[in-house]
Protein backbone atom coordinates (compact mmCIF):
# COMPACT_ATOMS: atom_id res chain seq x y z
CA UNK A 1 0.00 0.00 0.00
CA UNK A 2 2.82 2.54 0.90
CA UNK A 3 4.76 1.08 -1.61
CA UNK A 4 3.96 3.27 -4.63
CA UNK A 5 4.89 6.16 -3.07
CA UNK A 6 8.50 5.30 -2.29
CA UNK A 7 8.99 3.61 -5.92
CA UNK A 8 7.54 7.44 -7.44
CA UNK A 9 9.84 8.98 -4.37
CA UNK A 10 12.62 7.29 -5.55
CA UNK A 11 12.57 7.63 -9.20
CA UNK A 12 11.56 10.63 -8.57
CA UNK A 13 14.82 11.22 -6.91
CA UNK A 14 16.72 9.06 -9.75
CA UNK A 15 15.93 11.17 -12.53
CA UNK A 16 16.31 14.65 -10.67
CA UNK A 17 20.17 13.14 -10.31
CA UNK A 18 20.09 12.23 -13.98
CA UNK A 19 19.28 15.88 -15.49
CA UNK A 20 21.51 17.25 -12.69
CA UNK A 21 24.02 14.78 -14.37
CA UNK A 22 23.31 15.82 -17.89
CA UNK A 23 24.11 19.65 -16.86
CA UNK A 24 26.96 19.25 -15.59
CA UNK A 25 27.89 16.72 -18.41
CA UNK A 26 27.67 19.10 -20.83
CA UNK A 27 29.95 22.01 -19.23
CA UNK A 28 32.54 19.17 -18.31
CA UNK A 29 32.13 17.96 -21.44
CA UNK A 30 33.35 21.04 -22.84
CA UNK A 31 35.91 21.59 -20.71
CA UNK A 32 37.52 17.95 -21.09
CA UNK A 33 37.33 18.69 -25.31
CA UNK A 34 39.40 22.41 -24.27
CA UNK A 35 41.43 20.33 -22.49
CA UNK A 36 42.05 17.15 -24.68
CA UNK A 37 42.71 20.33 -27.66
CA UNK A 38 44.90 22.31 -25.85
CA UNK A 39 47.60 18.98 -24.59
CA UNK A 40 47.38 17.83 -28.46
CA UNK A 41 48.84 21.22 -29.13
CA UNK A 42 51.73 21.15 -26.54
CA UNK A 43 52.61 18.01 -27.23
CA UNK A 44 53.06 18.31 -30.65
CA UNK A 45 55.34 21.52 -30.33
CA UNK A 46 59.01 20.08 -30.09
CA UNK A 47 60.23 23.28 -28.39
CA UNK A 48 57.51 23.22 -25.73
CA UNK A 49 58.27 19.52 -25.45
CA UNK A 50 61.92 20.22 -24.80
CA UNK A 51 61.84 23.25 -22.75
CA UNK A 52 58.91 22.36 -20.27
CA UNK A 53 58.57 18.70 -20.25
CA UNK A 54 57.62 18.39 -16.57
CA UNK A 55 54.47 21.14 -17.36
CA UNK A 56 53.67 18.87 -20.36
CA UNK A 57 53.61 15.79 -18.39
CA UNK A 58 51.19 17.00 -15.44
CA UNK A 59 49.17 18.41 -17.83
CA UNK A 60 48.91 14.80 -19.64
CA UNK A 61 48.00 12.81 -16.16
CA UNK A 62 45.23 15.50 -15.06
CA UNK A 63 43.90 14.97 -18.88
CA UNK A 64 44.07 11.65 -18.03
CA UNK A 65 42.34 11.65 -14.65
CA UNK A 66 39.55 13.98 -15.95
CA UNK A 67 38.75 11.78 -18.71
CA UNK A 68 38.62 8.22 -16.49
CA UNK A 69 36.50 10.28 -13.93
CA UNK A 70 34.19 11.07 -16.88
CA UNK A 71 33.12 7.41 -16.92
CA UNK A 72 31.64 7.90 -13.46
CA UNK A 73 27.73 9.79 -13.18
CA UNK A 74 27.85 12.52 -11.12
CA UNK A 75 31.76 13.51 -11.46
CA UNK A 76 30.95 16.17 -13.83
CA UNK A 77 32.67 18.77 -11.08
CA UNK A 78 35.50 17.01 -10.88
CA UNK A 79 36.10 16.17 -14.48
CA UNK A 80 35.63 20.68 -15.43
CA UNK A 81 38.20 20.57 -12.47
CA UNK A 82 41.05 18.68 -13.84
CA UNK A 83 40.33 19.38 -17.18
CA UNK A 84 40.38 23.12 -16.11
CA UNK A 85 44.11 22.17 -14.37
CA UNK A 86 45.15 20.56 -17.35
CA UNK A 87 44.59 22.90 -19.50
CA UNK A 88 46.85 25.67 -17.10
CA UNK A 89 49.29 23.23 -17.53
CA UNK A 90 48.89 22.94 -21.20
CA UNK A 91 49.43 26.82 -21.14
CA UNK A 92 52.52 27.14 -18.04
CA UNK A 93 54.31 24.77 -20.37
CA UNK A 94 53.93 27.10 -23.61
CA UNK A 95 54.61 30.30 -21.52
CA UNK A 96 57.67 28.64 -20.05
CA UNK A 97 58.79 28.20 -23.49
CA UNK A 98 57.93 31.30 -24.88
CA UNK A 99 60.51 32.56 -22.33
CA UNK A 100 63.18 30.17 -22.73
CA UNK A 101 62.91 30.67 -26.29
CA UNK A 102 63.03 34.60 -25.57
CA UNK A 103 66.34 33.64 -23.12
CA UNK A 104 68.25 31.73 -25.75
CA UNK A 105 67.40 34.77 -28.69
CA UNK A 106 68.37 37.35 -26.29
CA UNK A 107 72.50 35.64 -25.40
CA UNK A 108 72.67 35.28 -29.27
CA UNK A 109 71.67 38.65 -29.77
CA UNK A 110 73.93 39.78 -26.82
CA UNK A 111 76.56 38.37 -28.66
CA UNK A 112 75.97 39.92 -31.92
CA UNK A 113 75.96 43.39 -30.12
CA UNK A 114 79.44 42.96 -28.20
CA UNK A 115 80.71 41.43 -31.57
CA UNK A 116 78.93 45.17 -33.45
CA UNK A 117 80.42 46.91 -30.42
CA UNK A 118 83.92 45.82 -31.06
CA UNK A 119 83.58 45.95 -34.68
CA UNK A 120 82.42 49.85 -34.22
CA UNK A 121 85.33 50.85 -31.88
CA UNK A 122 87.79 49.55 -34.24
CA UNK A 123 86.73 51.47 -37.30
CA UNK A 124 85.69 54.42 -35.25
CA UNK A 125 89.84 54.09 -34.40
CA UNK A 126 91.02 53.42 -37.89
CA UNK A 127 89.15 56.63 -39.17
CA UNK A 128 90.34 58.78 -36.38
CA UNK A 129 94.16 57.65 -37.24
CA UNK A 130 93.44 57.93 -41.03
CA UNK A 131 92.71 61.42 -40.07
CA UNK A 132 95.99 61.80 -38.79
CA UNK A 133 95.02 63.12 -35.64
CA UNK A 134 94.72 60.71 -33.11
CA UNK A 135 98.00 61.61 -31.55
CA UNK A 136 96.33 65.28 -30.56
CA UNK A 137 93.59 63.14 -28.53
CA UNK A 138 95.61 64.38 -25.62
CA UNK A 139 94.27 67.72 -26.73
CA UNK A 140 91.05 66.93 -25.71
CA UNK A 141 91.93 66.57 -22.34
CA UNK A 142 92.14 70.21 -22.44
CA UNK A 143 88.60 70.87 -23.50
CA UNK A 144 87.66 69.35 -19.93
CA UNK A 145 87.75 71.57 -17.16
CA UNK A 146 86.73 71.44 -13.38
CA UNK A 147 83.86 72.96 -12.48
CA UNK A 148 81.88 72.98 -9.21
CA UNK A 149 79.78 70.41 -10.81
CA UNK A 150 83.33 67.92 -11.52
CA UNK A 151 84.79 67.24 -13.95
CA UNK A 152 83.13 69.09 -17.81
CA UNK A 153 83.62 68.12 -21.13
CA UNK A 154 82.06 70.09 -23.75
CA UNK A 155 81.04 68.56 -27.42
CA UNK A 156 81.09 72.29 -29.55
CA UNK A 157 78.17 72.68 -31.77
CA UNK A 158 80.46 72.09 -34.77
CA UNK A 159 80.00 68.53 -34.04
CA UNK A 160 76.40 68.17 -34.85
CA UNK A 161 74.92 69.45 -38.08
CA UNK A 162 72.39 72.32 -37.66
CA UNK A 163 68.74 71.81 -36.62
CA UNK A 164 70.10 67.85 -36.19
CA UNK A 165 70.79 65.49 -33.50
CA UNK A 166 72.97 63.27 -34.64
CA UNK A 167 76.53 63.17 -33.95
CA UNK A 168 78.82 63.86 -36.91
CA UNK A 169 82.04 61.29 -37.67
CA UNK A 170 84.45 64.36 -36.73
CA UNK A 171 83.39 63.61 -32.97
CA UNK A 172 84.75 59.98 -33.27
CA UNK A 173 88.05 60.88 -31.37
CA UNK A 174 86.50 62.76 -29.01
CA UNK A 175 83.98 60.22 -28.09
CA UNK A 176 86.65 56.99 -28.28
CA UNK A 177 88.15 59.07 -25.86
CA UNK A 178 85.32 59.15 -23.24
CA UNK A 179 84.63 55.67 -24.24
CA UNK A 180 88.25 54.81 -23.09
CA UNK A 181 87.87 56.40 -19.89
CA UNK A 182 84.61 55.15 -18.78
CA UNK A 183 86.40 51.73 -19.41
CA UNK A 184 88.97 52.12 -17.90
CA UNK A 185 87.03 53.75 -14.68
CA UNK A 186 84.14 51.29 -14.54
CA UNK A 187 83.49 53.14 -10.98
CA UNK A 188 82.87 56.57 -12.88
CA UNK A 189 78.93 57.18 -14.48
CA UNK A 190 78.63 60.16 -16.39
CA UNK A 191 75.61 63.00 -16.58
CA UNK A 192 75.02 63.98 -20.26
CA UNK A 193 73.27 67.56 -21.00
CA UNK A 194 72.32 69.11 -23.71
CA UNK A 195 72.04 73.34 -24.39
CA UNK A 196 70.48 75.41 -27.03
CA UNK A 197 70.95 79.02 -27.84
CA UNK A 198 67.73 80.97 -27.70
CA UNK A 199 66.76 81.40 -31.00
CA UNK A 200 63.63 79.61 -32.14
CA UNK A 201 60.72 78.60 -29.17
CA UNK A 202 61.10 77.01 -26.25
CA UNK A 203 59.74 73.81 -26.53
CA UNK A 204 61.77 73.21 -30.14
CA UNK A 205 64.74 74.25 -28.06
CA UNK A 206 64.29 72.06 -24.84
CA UNK A 207 63.78 68.98 -27.45
CA UNK A 208 66.84 69.35 -29.56
CA UNK A 209 68.76 69.93 -26.52
CA UNK A 210 67.01 66.78 -25.29
CA UNK A 211 67.38 64.62 -28.02
CA UNK A 212 71.19 66.06 -29.06
CA UNK A 213 72.51 64.81 -25.54
CA UNK A 214 70.57 61.46 -26.14
CA UNK A 215 72.82 60.86 -29.36
CA UNK A 216 76.02 61.42 -27.59
CA UNK A 217 74.39 58.94 -25.02
CA UNK A 218 73.57 56.36 -27.52
CA UNK A 219 77.03 56.35 -29.10
CA UNK A 220 78.20 55.83 -26.02
CA UNK A 221 75.85 52.81 -25.46
CA UNK A 222 77.08 50.97 -29.20
CA UNK A 223 80.85 51.75 -27.76
CA UNK A 224 79.65 48.91 -25.18
CA UNK A 225 79.21 51.73 -22.14
CA UNK A 226 76.39 50.38 -19.89
CA UNK A 227 73.15 52.40 -20.24
CA UNK A 228 72.74 52.36 -16.66
CA UNK A 229 76.04 54.73 -16.34
CA UNK A 230 74.77 57.51 -18.69
CA UNK A 231 71.94 59.65 -17.10
CA UNK A 232 70.65 62.15 -20.07
CA UNK A 233 69.14 65.67 -19.73
CA UNK A 234 67.78 68.34 -21.82
CA UNK A 235 68.16 72.03 -20.57
CA UNK A 236 66.96 73.98 -23.83
CA UNK A 237 68.55 77.82 -23.73
CA UNK A 238 69.11 77.66 -20.25
CA UNK A 239 72.41 78.61 -18.34
CA UNK A 240 74.32 80.36 -21.55
CA UNK A 241 77.83 80.41 -21.33
CA UNK A 242 78.23 83.18 -23.41
CA UNK A 243 75.63 85.97 -24.37
CA UNK A 244 73.39 84.89 -27.09
CA UNK A 245 73.83 88.47 -29.02
CA UNK A 246 76.58 87.31 -31.27
CA UNK A 247 76.38 84.48 -33.49
CA UNK A 248 79.64 83.33 -32.37
CA UNK A 249 77.79 83.44 -28.61
CA UNK A 250 74.81 81.13 -29.82
CA UNK A 251 77.30 78.55 -31.45
CA UNK A 252 79.15 78.19 -27.80
CA UNK A 253 75.70 78.12 -26.33
CA UNK A 254 74.44 75.04 -28.61
CA UNK A 255 76.72 72.75 -27.28
CA UNK A 256 76.76 69.47 -25.27
CA UNK A 257 78.53 69.02 -21.91
CA UNK A 258 79.53 65.34 -20.41
CA UNK A 259 79.61 65.81 -16.65
CA UNK A 260 81.88 63.20 -14.87
CA UNK A 261 80.98 61.78 -11.62
CA UNK A 262 84.49 61.44 -8.71
CA UNK A 263 85.98 58.14 -9.11
CA UNK A 264 83.54 56.35 -6.46
CA UNK A 265 80.40 57.02 -9.11
CA UNK A 266 78.97 59.85 -6.99
CA UNK A 267 77.63 62.40 -9.82
CA UNK A 268 76.55 66.24 -8.60
CA UNK A 269 72.87 67.48 -8.40
CA UNK A 270 71.40 68.28 -11.63
CA UNK A 271 70.95 72.19 -12.37
CA UNK B 1 12.72 -4.53 2.53
CA UNK B 2 14.97 -4.79 -0.07
CA UNK B 3 15.89 -1.20 -0.77
CA UNK B 4 16.20 0.27 2.79
CA UNK B 5 20.08 -0.84 3.91
CA UNK B 6 20.79 0.40 0.39
CA UNK B 7 19.89 3.70 1.62
CA UNK B 8 21.53 3.34 4.77
CA UNK B 9 24.94 2.21 2.50
CA UNK B 10 24.22 5.18 0.29
CA UNK B 11 23.78 7.94 3.60
CA UNK B 12 26.97 6.71 5.22
CA UNK B 13 28.99 6.79 1.89
CA UNK B 14 27.98 10.41 1.22
CA UNK B 15 28.74 10.97 5.13
CA UNK B 16 31.98 9.43 4.92
CA UNK B 17 32.46 11.30 1.50
CA UNK B 18 32.29 14.45 3.56
CA UNK B 19 33.94 14.21 6.43
CA UNK B 20 36.82 12.24 4.69
CA UNK B 21 37.97 16.01 2.74
CA UNK B 22 40.48 17.38 5.11
CA UNK B 23 41.14 21.18 5.52
CA UNK B 24 43.50 21.96 2.31
CA UNK B 25 45.71 23.28 4.59
CA UNK B 26 48.92 22.59 2.76
CA UNK B 27 47.46 23.80 -0.08
CA UNK B 28 45.91 27.19 0.37
CA UNK B 29 49.96 27.77 1.71
CA UNK B 30 51.31 26.66 -2.00
CA UNK B 31 47.92 28.93 -3.52
CA UNK B 32 48.98 32.01 -1.30
CA UNK B 33 53.28 31.19 -2.44
CA UNK B 34 52.28 31.18 -6.16
CA UNK B 35 50.31 34.46 -6.16
CA UNK B 36 53.09 36.05 -3.88
CA UNK B 37 55.58 34.95 -6.23
CA UNK B 38 53.77 36.35 -9.15
CA UNK B 39 53.47 40.03 -7.70
CA UNK B 40 57.35 39.57 -6.83
CA UNK B 41 58.06 39.33 -10.59
CA UNK B 42 55.73 42.06 -11.16
CA UNK B 43 52.33 41.07 -12.09
CA UNK B 44 49.64 43.03 -11.32
CA UNK B 45 45.81 42.80 -10.66
CA UNK B 46 45.49 44.30 -14.40
CA UNK B 47 46.79 40.97 -15.17
CA UNK B 48 43.96 38.52 -16.14
CA UNK B 49 45.40 35.38 -14.28
CA UNK B 50 46.27 37.15 -11.05
CA UNK B 51 42.86 38.80 -10.97
CA UNK B 52 41.15 35.08 -11.24
CA UNK B 53 43.48 33.67 -8.81
CA UNK B 54 42.69 36.62 -6.52
CA UNK B 55 39.25 36.11 -6.40
CA UNK B 56 39.23 32.35 -6.25
CA UNK B 57 41.63 32.52 -2.78
CA UNK B 58 38.98 34.86 -1.69
CA UNK B 59 36.33 32.09 -2.34
CA UNK B 60 38.76 29.45 -0.79
CA UNK B 61 39.23 31.65 1.92
CA UNK B 62 35.19 31.61 2.74
CA UNK B 63 34.85 28.08 2.17
CA UNK B 64 37.54 26.92 4.67
CA UNK B 65 35.17 29.26 7.14
CA UNK B 66 32.03 27.20 5.82
CA UNK B 67 34.02 24.17 6.25
CA UNK B 68 33.60 23.11 2.57
CA UNK B 69 36.99 21.67 2.32
CA UNK B 70 36.33 20.14 -0.97
CA UNK B 71 35.31 23.58 -3.01
CA UNK B 72 37.93 25.12 -1.30
CA UNK B 73 40.62 22.81 -2.43
CA UNK B 74 39.75 23.00 -6.54
CA UNK B 75 39.41 26.38 -6.11
CA UNK B 76 42.60 26.80 -4.45
CA UNK B 77 44.53 24.15 -6.52
CA UNK B 78 43.38 26.37 -9.73
CA UNK B 79 44.11 29.67 -8.04
CA UNK B 80 48.14 28.08 -7.70
CA UNK B 81 48.08 27.90 -11.56
CA UNK B 82 46.33 30.56 -12.30
CA UNK B 83 49.00 32.15 -10.60
CA UNK B 84 51.71 30.32 -12.30
CA UNK B 85 50.31 31.01 -15.58
CA UNK B 86 50.43 34.88 -14.60
CA UNK B 87 53.85 34.65 -13.78
CA UNK B 88 54.99 33.16 -16.56
CA UNK B 89 53.31 35.17 -18.87
CA UNK B 90 54.95 38.66 -17.05
CA UNK B 91 58.21 36.64 -17.34
CA UNK B 92 57.48 36.25 -20.56
CA UNK B 93 56.47 39.47 -21.53
CA UNK B 94 59.70 41.62 -19.90
CA UNK B 95 61.59 39.11 -22.13
CA UNK B 96 59.66 40.11 -24.74
CA UNK B 97 60.54 43.75 -24.49
CA UNK B 98 64.50 42.88 -23.83
CA UNK B 99 64.31 41.94 -27.01
CA UNK B 100 62.86 44.94 -28.61
CA UNK B 101 64.88 46.61 -26.78
CA UNK B 102 68.13 45.23 -27.87
CA UNK B 103 66.96 44.56 -31.47
CA UNK B 104 66.80 48.86 -31.96
CA UNK B 105 70.18 48.88 -30.49
CA UNK B 106 71.47 46.13 -32.84
CA UNK B 107 69.77 47.79 -35.56
CA UNK B 108 71.83 51.52 -34.38
CA UNK B 109 75.00 49.78 -34.67
CA UNK B 110 74.78 47.70 -38.13
CA UNK B 111 73.35 51.65 -39.14
CA UNK B 112 76.25 52.79 -37.76
CA UNK B 113 79.01 50.24 -39.18
CA UNK B 114 77.08 50.50 -43.01
CA UNK B 115 78.37 54.01 -42.33
CA UNK B 116 81.38 54.43 -41.21
CA UNK B 117 82.95 51.11 -43.47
Amino acid sequence: MNRLPRILSLGLLLSSAGLYGCAAHQNSGQALQQAGTDFQKVREDTDVLRSAPRDVIRAGELLGRAERLSSYVGSGDDVAHYAYLSSRYSEIARENSNLLLNQERLAKMEMDRQRLQLALRESKLASAQQQGKWLEDQIVSLATTQTERGLVMTLGDVLFDTGHAELKNSANRTVLKVVQFLLLNPQRVVRIEGYADNTGDEQTNLQLSKDRAQSVADVLTDLGIDDKRIEVQGYGAQYPVEVNASERGRAQNRRVEIVFSDATGRLGAAR
Amino acid sequence: MSIRPLLAALAIATLVGCASDPAPIEQLKLTEKAIEQAKAVGATDEQPELHTAEEKLAGVRADMASKSYKQARMQAEQAELDARLAEARVLTGKSQEQITQLNTRLNRLRKQLGVTQ
